[in-house]
């Protein structure tokens, strides 16, 4: 009961927040310089042709006006009509955010693993040559622009070694794959359709390991950090002075205490992750919301613009209310 | 929103093995050597070229490294060498000069928020946190497609990015120092809100912005090349690692690796730089908090 009061009212706190951004992002994007409507008509338009185009998109209401049905829409879930497309931009969306979710759930989840497993293993080793790799790499990874590592490793994976498929596109088109949520790996799943599996699985490797290792570093430091602070802690070193078995003392006190800080970061890092795929996206010719949502900005694709700034907010400071509940889960001293 | 900190996965308290100052010692040193031969590099890159950094050699384009060109030419017949050691100017630059407006302006509005509190605070805080309803990167996607690029665009576009953080965390710090009593004592001796702001909250709450800042100059060089490398940066033909690397996109498919990976890896090694050095900063702050 309690945990449903405080989601309640952190959701009641949120809607401030969201709508600075959709009153923010509405008025920015018509205030800034550039035109959405010349970008569609090519060069040889004529005035009455533009204005044509913009009554058809409502761009001729005052701004009051405009403010007004873009409002109305959000409420019924309608984020309008792309002006690039002429497509129902929430349609657009859905099957975008599809191809995105599967790069970042993936490498976020990996990233998770390896870095609660290998900060575990380092922090018990501190100041050895171990502990000193773990450290460097973590270094390295913290420096390394990932679009570029997205290069080197087509360079490596794809160029030198041909291990992997070209970076054009998330599954070979003659599985004839049906798509059906986006994510290609699930859809072949659902469906059955080996060759797909396999391919999909082949096209997801190079960009989920570029992700995977950006997004490592930050959280293995911070493993590392918290387990550093368990093992030095007198509960630690009670329990071990009373003589616990090696596998209690792991399992029971360094694991689950060192997880206590990780919610939090992993929301960060999804965050983080959700900006990095826009690159990685770019990279790997990824069909996915970064590229949409890029392509959106580049245009002043206005509902577009709107649609997607406000989904990655909303995203944004859902996983840290998720990661507020679960930490509050995971540590009986917290209270919420 | 209470638990949103620093926008930056760097932010992570570090706890670290070595307690004594030694290894914090040697990471700054080796962190500040990285960074001085950098600077050297960018001042001294006409000296060390043959080339201009937009010279067009008609006679080579993608020339592989060695002869006429140290590190081969790229689809433009520009010289590489050159132009990875001419971008270091911009993204030195604009890096260091994104962050130093950040701090200035973050400090500013943090120390206002956090010293006289109530509507200020509110109307602050509240801004701040929109600004961090975003993950820091496609805010400044966001801000520099709206914005354009060009130098001071690109400064000001990472400045805004980063500048909300840095209001976060002076105000947290102004917030615990207003308790104190040798502020309280200020107050009764009549010193006026300037003077106590000025002179004893604004040194003493830039103790973690000092750590944070060369961490965050790193943060906005990968920034500012990934904007470049989305063509949201510097424009076109000027030498800029970031745009570098898109040029030389197409390059790594075909296996050429020159056009791309030169400028990528002086990336690295510059934001490698800022990280030993905020690391071992952190590292001694630790130590001495201790």
């Amino acid at each position: 009961m309690r945990i449903l009061r405080f989601v309640g009212r952190r959701l009641l706190q949120l809607i401030p927040v969201l709508l600075g951004v959709v009153v923010l992002t509405f008025l920015l994007v018509r205030v800034l310089p550039g035109d959405p409507i010349r970008s569609i008509l090519g060069p040889n338009a004529t005035e009455a042709d533009a204005e044509a185009a913009r009554v058809r998109f409502g761009l001729d209401q005052p701004i009051w006006k405009q403010f007004l049905d873009y409002l109305g829409g959000l409420v019924t879930g309608d984020f309008g009509t792309s002006i690039q497309s002429g497509a129902s931009v929430t349609g657009e969306m859905a099957l975008r955010l599809g191809p995105t979710l599967e790069l970042v759930v993936i490498a976020v989840t990996i990233a998770i693993v390896l870095a609660i497993w290998l900060g575990i293993w380092s922090a018990r080793r501190a100041d050895r040559a171990g502990d000193h790799t773990v450290r460097i790499f973590a270094l390295f990874g913290n420096s390394i622009p990932e679009f570029w590592l997205g290069l080197v490793l087509i360079l490596v994976g794809y160029a030198a070694l041909g291990w992997f498929p070209a970076p054009s596109g998330r599954v070979d088109p003659d599985t004839n794959l049906t798509p059906l949520t986006g994510a290609d790996l699930v859809d072949a799943l659902i469906t059955g359709n080996g060759p797909a599996i396999s391919s999909a699985a082949a096209h997801l490797v190079l960009p989920v390991l570029t992700l995977v290792i950006g997004v490592l570093a930050p959280l293995l430091r911070s493993v590392r950090a918290s387990a550093l602070e368990v093992l030095r802690s007198e509960a630690y070193a009670a329990a071990a002075a009373h003589g616990l078995p090696e596998r209690t003392l792991l399992r029971g006190y360094l694991r689950r205490a060192t997880l206590v800080r990780l919610p939090s970061l992993a929301a960060l890092v999804f965050g983080t992750a959700l900006g990095s795929t826009v690159l990685i996206e770019y990279v790997y010719s990824w069909q996915g919301f970064g590229q949409w949502a890029l392509r959106g900005l580049l245009y002043r694709d206005y509902p577009v613009v709107q649609a997607s700034v406000l989904i990655i907010a909303f995203a944004y400071v859902l996983i840290f209310l998720i990661a507020d509940v679960v930490h509050a889960w995971l540590d009986p001293r917290v209270k919420i | 929103m209470a638990d949103i900190q620093m926008a930056q996965p760097d932010a992570v308290p570090v706890v670290s093995g070595t307690r004594d100052g030694r290894f914090a010692k040697s990471l700054i040193y080796v962190g500040g050597a990285i960074l001085v031969v950098a600077a050297l590099a960018a001042i001294l890159a006409p000296l060390l070229s043959k080339w201009g950094p937009t010279e067009i050699d008609p006679s080579g384009t993608l020339a592989a490294p060695g002869g006429e060109h140290l590190l081969g030419s790229d689809g433009n017949g520009m010289d590489v060498w050159s132009r990875v050691l001419h971008a270091a100017r911009i993204d030195l630059g604009i890096a260091v000069l994104a962050v130093a407006l950040a701090v200035v302006v973050g400090t500013l509005l943090g120390l206002l928020a956090g010293y006289l509190g109530g509507w200020v605070d509110d109307v602050l805080m509240r801004i701040v946190d929109i600004f961090q309803a975003f993950p820091t990167f496609i805010l400044a996607l966001a801000v520099s497609a709206l914005l354009g690029g060009g130098f001071f665009n690109l400064v000001i576009t990472i400045a805004a990015v980063n500048a909300p953080a840095y209001a976060r965390l002076v105000r947290a710090e102004v917030r615990t120092l207003r308790e104190m009593q040798y502020i309280e004592a200020a107050k009764t001796s009549g010193a006026s809100t300037l003077g106590i702001m000025w002179r004893h909250l604004l040194p003493n709450s830039l103790t973690p912005v000092r750590v944070i800042a060369p961490l965050n100059c790193g943060w906005a060089m990968l920034t500012l090349a990934g904007l470049s490398f989305l063509g949201l940066g510097v424009t076109v033909p000027t030498a800029e690692w970031g745009s570098m690397i898109s040029l030389g996109t197409s390059d790594v498919v075909a296996g050429r690796w020159w056009t791309s990976v030169p400028p990528g890896l002086a990336l690295l090694v510059c934001v490698l730089g800022f990280s030993l050095l905020g690391e071992g900063l952190q590292e001694r702050a630790d130590a001495k908090r201790r």
